[in-house]
């Protein structure tokens, strides 16, 4: 099982965070399942660096978080995109693209 | 930061609860669920100390880590954490007690008073004083012309007798003019205050300070509309000053305030005061109008003064008055501190003493950085470790501030409650047997200082072991064990600097102490052992007649009673500050145009040579028959003779003063005059009887006299008693005040030299024992760490006494530097003591070699222990520490 998953690259968490929350405000549980459900578990997050780094994107005015009942009916954290930070999230989605489409082009002609 | 910290929890309380109900969706067993999922989520407290540190900017939480840090580590050595703390705390206290001081005399805004930075002191500035009294004329000239003040006014401070309801008691107080309180601008606290309406009031009346209201009413209300006497007249109090008010005299305690024209009703009144332009005695105070800057009143005042000496100069009959007339400016001074006696006697030895005590911090700095640097030496594996696993060279610096902040913060504590007891200290030395109400007690000028002093002082003392600790690379030191010598350059630079700053200290202090010896040793003319002298009060004045009766009765009663030999009295006590000089006109020499037409004067009793010691090297002293009727004669001194009489006997010739002319009988030794430092002035003395109209007049009271008695042995303070019981006897007015030894009377004017002898050997003590531990500290660690060098040398044959002299000579590597460097510091220096100084110069070369001597031999005593046991090294040893 450990073999199927990968680390999150550096620097990605803050992306995927960003992409995960533009979709509906969620919690730190919620977005950490929807990281790992939608990369069909390859993706772990780990959970003890999932809080900081919301916390950071929060004070950093990307993220904007209220308290509210979650599914469970518990009160939650819910984090919500701020404009500035789908402004963001489109620079970083956009560099990605750029990346990924780099190393792939070389993973393909360089054999 | 509390609501932060709950919500934090909870937000991870939360996650933590969903995945293990999920676990237990699963299957999981509730407690097993719990588990995985605390073991999944990772070390929850590092993840909310990470989350906070998100919350908090990143140096904050590095200092708070650093500091925690730091108090753990300091903990762990006691021993290091006392002494540090001890001498920052000393350095620290040093500083803030005489900040406090020039605080309380010099900065400190009065008391009481309405915007106190909006007043401003009126003066004449000559060359004798900077801040002279002004006459009534020329008050009255400022006010009524100067544009830049809003009002003003004037008052004399008073010493004086009173009763209140049949109790006697000696007050001090001020004549003041109208606008004193309305400039001041305060209310009163009972009653009502003196104002513009009293200055011609035929009522006499007085208000009184709210202290005394306390102290002698019990703030009884009733105190209002009580009457006192005060020089024969009866006075009735109108009002009481608001509690807190201090008068503008630092110092000095006042319990009542008259209005001015009381001057008049006094014994000796005759309004000459009023009408003389020149007879300087009061001292203006004004309030600037809104918006106008010191500067310009002052420019204001100046200008105004150069009117007023053109148009009085010429009024001037003498060519020497009239020169020094010339000479004369007018100045107004910031006078939000008050005016200031204080200020004047004290400002130089205080601005020195700053200095010395900012040498001892540095002292003090430089001795902690070095204690810091050896723990840092004695660390060194430990900050390998931390920069191998990645600490940075900057956060390892700050880390070592943190530990000096730490330390600097306890020596402020500690250094504040020194102070406290130091300025106390300070000011009983200064009060001089007296009692000086000189508030010490900190305000927020004396925490800012201490504060800033403290912070720059750790800065200082930590910057250099901790630069050091930044450069400590990772690979040498992990490997290192104890070998080799390890030069270690910054501590010795450290050890060096402690030695030059002592050397300045010690150089200093000897001077001060050299002067003060110097200054006693000085040939006066005088014996002050085994004399009493008093001064006496009445309750009212006598008519002239009767004066002289008293006068004479005071001193025959003296020469009677047990044990003296002889008595007699004085109009001015030699060496105590006072100088009364007269021009005088001399048969058979005619002065130059603008010479010195002066002679210091002195009226005394007969037999006043006898108790002063002072020989009669010609001609005959004074006897109980030149009295008022006989025909006036004279005592001349040597330098007199000398420059009047060209060394010729003036025995019978003739010298005029104040319109007597007298017959010069005999001729005295020179004696001092002024003071110990001040040369003998020519020298005229008068029988106290033959001061003629004038002269009588002011001077025609038992009061203006001082009285002494020699006793053939034993302390003469013991007639005391004797004379109290005879005053009252002699007349039922008069009593004795303030009996003293002739020694003690002197010494009251040595107090500034006392003082900075005092201090000036208690720093240069404190300096040598820092240097001394300082020396020692790095000896101690050189030898450790050479210590299987020096055993190699003991087994290739070194003997006990070369391996003593190895680590001596060490010393004298430190002590040539430091001793060069701290002379060549003071050199420069001391410059700025030289007006303090008596009989030495500020290079003297004798105090130089003094401090060096007592350096060397002390800091060779301290390298001796370190020495000792090295030579006590056994080769075996030595190289099983490898």
């Amino acid at each position: 099982m450990a073999s199927e998953k990968s680390d999150l690259l550096q620097g990605t968490l803050d992306m995927l965070v960003l992409k995960i929350v533009a979709l509906e405000p969620a919690h730190g549980y919620l977005i950490a399942q929807r990281i790992q459900q939608i990369s069909r578990d390859v993706l772990q997050v780990q959970q003890g660096s999932l809080y900081p780094a919301l916390h950071r994107l929060e004070k950093r005015g990307w993220l904007k978080a209220d308290w509210r009942d979650s599914e469970t009916g518990r009160e939650a954290k819910f984090y919500a995109l701020t404009r500035l930070g789908r402004k963001q999230l489109e620079a970083e989605s956009a560099n990605w693209d750029r990346l990924a489409g780099a190393v792939a082009l070389i993973m393909r002609t360089v054999e | 930061m509390k609501r932060l910290e709950r919500r934090l929890e909870a937000e991870i309380a939360y996650h933590i609860d969903r995945v293990t109900q999920n676990y237990v969706a699963q299957g999981l067993a509730p407690q097993e669920a719990r588990r995985r999922a605390l073991l999944e989520f990772g070390g929850a407290t590092q993840i909310q100390e990470d989350l906070r540190d998100v919350h908090r900017p990143r140096w904050l939480a590095d200092l708070r880590q650093d500091v925690v840090y730091a108090a753990r580590t300091l903990r762990r050595s006691p021993g290091f954490l006392a002494c540090a703390v001890l001498t920052l705390g000393l350095g620290i206290g040093a500083n803030t007690a005489i900040f406090s001081l020039i605080n309380a005399v010099m900065l400190r805004p009065l008391p009481a008073v309405r915007e106190p930075a909006g007043l401003i002191q009126i003066s004449r500035v000559t060359d004798h004083c900077d801040a002279c009294a002004v006459s009534y004329a020329l008050f009255e000239y400022f006010r009524d012309r100067l544009s830049s003040v809003s009002e003003s006014f004037i008052e004399m401070p008073i010493r004086h007798e009173i009763t209140v309801d049949g109790v006697d008691e000696m007050v001090n107080g001020d004549e003041v003019s109208g606008a004193y309180y309305s400039v001041l601008g305060l209310a009163p606290a009972a009653g009502r205050l003196l104002g513009p309406e009293d200055d011609a009031s035929p009522t006499p009346v007085a208000v009184i300070s709210y202290d005394y209201w306390r102290r002698r009413f019990g703030l009884d209300p009733a105190a209002i509309g009580k009457s006192f006497t005060y020089a024969s007249t009866t006075l009735t109090i109108v009002g009481v000053e608001p509690p807190g008010f201090e008068g503008t005299e630092r110092g000095r305690t006042r319990e009542f305030t008259v209005p001015l024209s009381m001057t008049d009703r006094m014994g000796g009144g005759d309004g000459r005061w009023r009408q003389e332009w020149d007879m300087n005695s009061l001292v203006m105070m004004a309030r600037r109008k809104p918006g106008v800057t010191v500067a310009r009143a002052n420019a204001e005042v100046a200008a105004l003064f150069d009117v007023w000496r053109n148009d009085k100069a010429p009024t001037l009959k003498e060519a020497f008055d009239r020169i020094r007339f010339l000479k004369e400016r007018a100045a107004a001074l910031p006078g939000a501190a008050g005016m200031n006696g204080l200020r004047a006697q004290f400002w130089k030895p205080l601005s020195i003493l700053m200095g010395i005590v900012a040498l001892v911090l540095l002292l003090a700095c430089a001795n902690l950085s070095g204690l810091l640097l050896a723990r840092a030496a004695s660390r060194q594996r430990e900050i390998s470790i931390r920069r191998a696993l990645g600490a940075g060279s900057g956060r390892l610096t700050r880390q070592f501030l943190a530990e000096s902040l730490l330390l600097g913060s306890c020596g402020a504590l500690v250094g504040f409650s020194v102070a406290q007891w130091f300025s106390r200290a300070l000011v009983t030395m200064m009060a001089n047997g007296d009692d000086l109400p000189l508030s010490v007690s900190p305000d927020w000028r004396v925490f800012a200082f201490t504060g800033a002093v403290s912070l720059l002082a750790c800065i200082f003392a930590g910057l250099a072991p901790g630069l050091s600790a930044g450069r400590v690379s990772v690979n040498p030191s992990l490997k290192e064990v104890r070998t080799g010598g390890g030069h270690r350059p910054l501590g010795r630079v450290l050890v060096v600097a402690q030695l030059a700053i002592s050397m300045t200290l010690l150089v200093g202090a000897s001077l001060f102490i050299r002067t003060l010896v110097k200054l006693y040793s000085v040939d006066t003319g005088i014996r002050t052992g085994g004399v009493l002298i008093f001064d006496v009060t009445a309750k009212h004045h006598f008519p002239p007649a009767r004066s002289v009766e008293i006068q004479n009765a005071i001193v025959a009663r003296l020469q009677s009673l047990p044990g003296v030999t002889f008595a007699s009295a004085a109009d001015i006590l030699p060496l105590g500050g006072g100088l009364w000089t007269r021009r005088v006109q001399v048969d058979g020499y005619t002065f130059r145009p603008g010479e010195d037409d002066t002679a210091a004067l002195n009226a005394i009793a007969w037999r006043y040579f006898a108790v002063t010691g002072t020989p009669i090297l010609l001609g005959r002293d004074f006897s109980e028959r030149d009295t008022v009727g006989s025909s006036p004669v004279a005592i001349v001194n040597q330098k007199f003779v000398r420059e009047l009489f060209a060394g010729r006997s003036p025995l019978g010739r003739h010298v005029t003063q104040n319109d007597v002319t007298y017959e010069i009988v005999g001729v005295v030794k020179d004696a001092k005059y002024e003071s110990l430092r001040k040369g003998v002035p020519r020298t005229l003395y008068i029988p106290w009887e033959q001061q003629g109209e004038m002269g009588q007049a002011n001077r025609s009271q038992p009061m203006a006299y001082a009285y002494l008695a020699r006793v053939a042995s034993g302390d003469p303070m013991r007639l005391t008693p004797l004379v109290e019981h005879a005053m009252p006897q002699i007349d039922p007015a008069m009593r004795m005040r303030t009996p003293r030894t002739f020694q003690d009377h002197v010494n009251q004017s040595t107090l500034n030299e006392r003082m900075m002898a005092t201090l000036g050997g208690f720093f240069g003590l404190l300096a040598l024992i820092v240097a001394c531990l300082g020396i020692f500290g790095i000896l101690a660690f050189q030898v450790s760490r050479r210590i299987n060098e020096i055993g190699v040398r003991m087994a290739l044959g070194a003997t006990r006494g070369n391996i003593v002299n190895l680590v001596l000579r060490e010393v004298a590597m430190l002590l040539l530097p430091g001793c060069t460097l701290g002379a060549l510091a003071a050199a420069g220096l001391t410059r700025f003591a030289n007006s303090m100084l008596f009989g030495v110069t500020s290079t003297d070369p004798t105090a130089f070699a003094l401090a060096a001597a007592a350096l060397a031999a002390s800091t060779l005593a301290a390298g001796f222990l370190p020495a000792l046991r090295a030579s006590r090294v056994g080769p075996i040893t030595a190289l099983r520490c490898e």
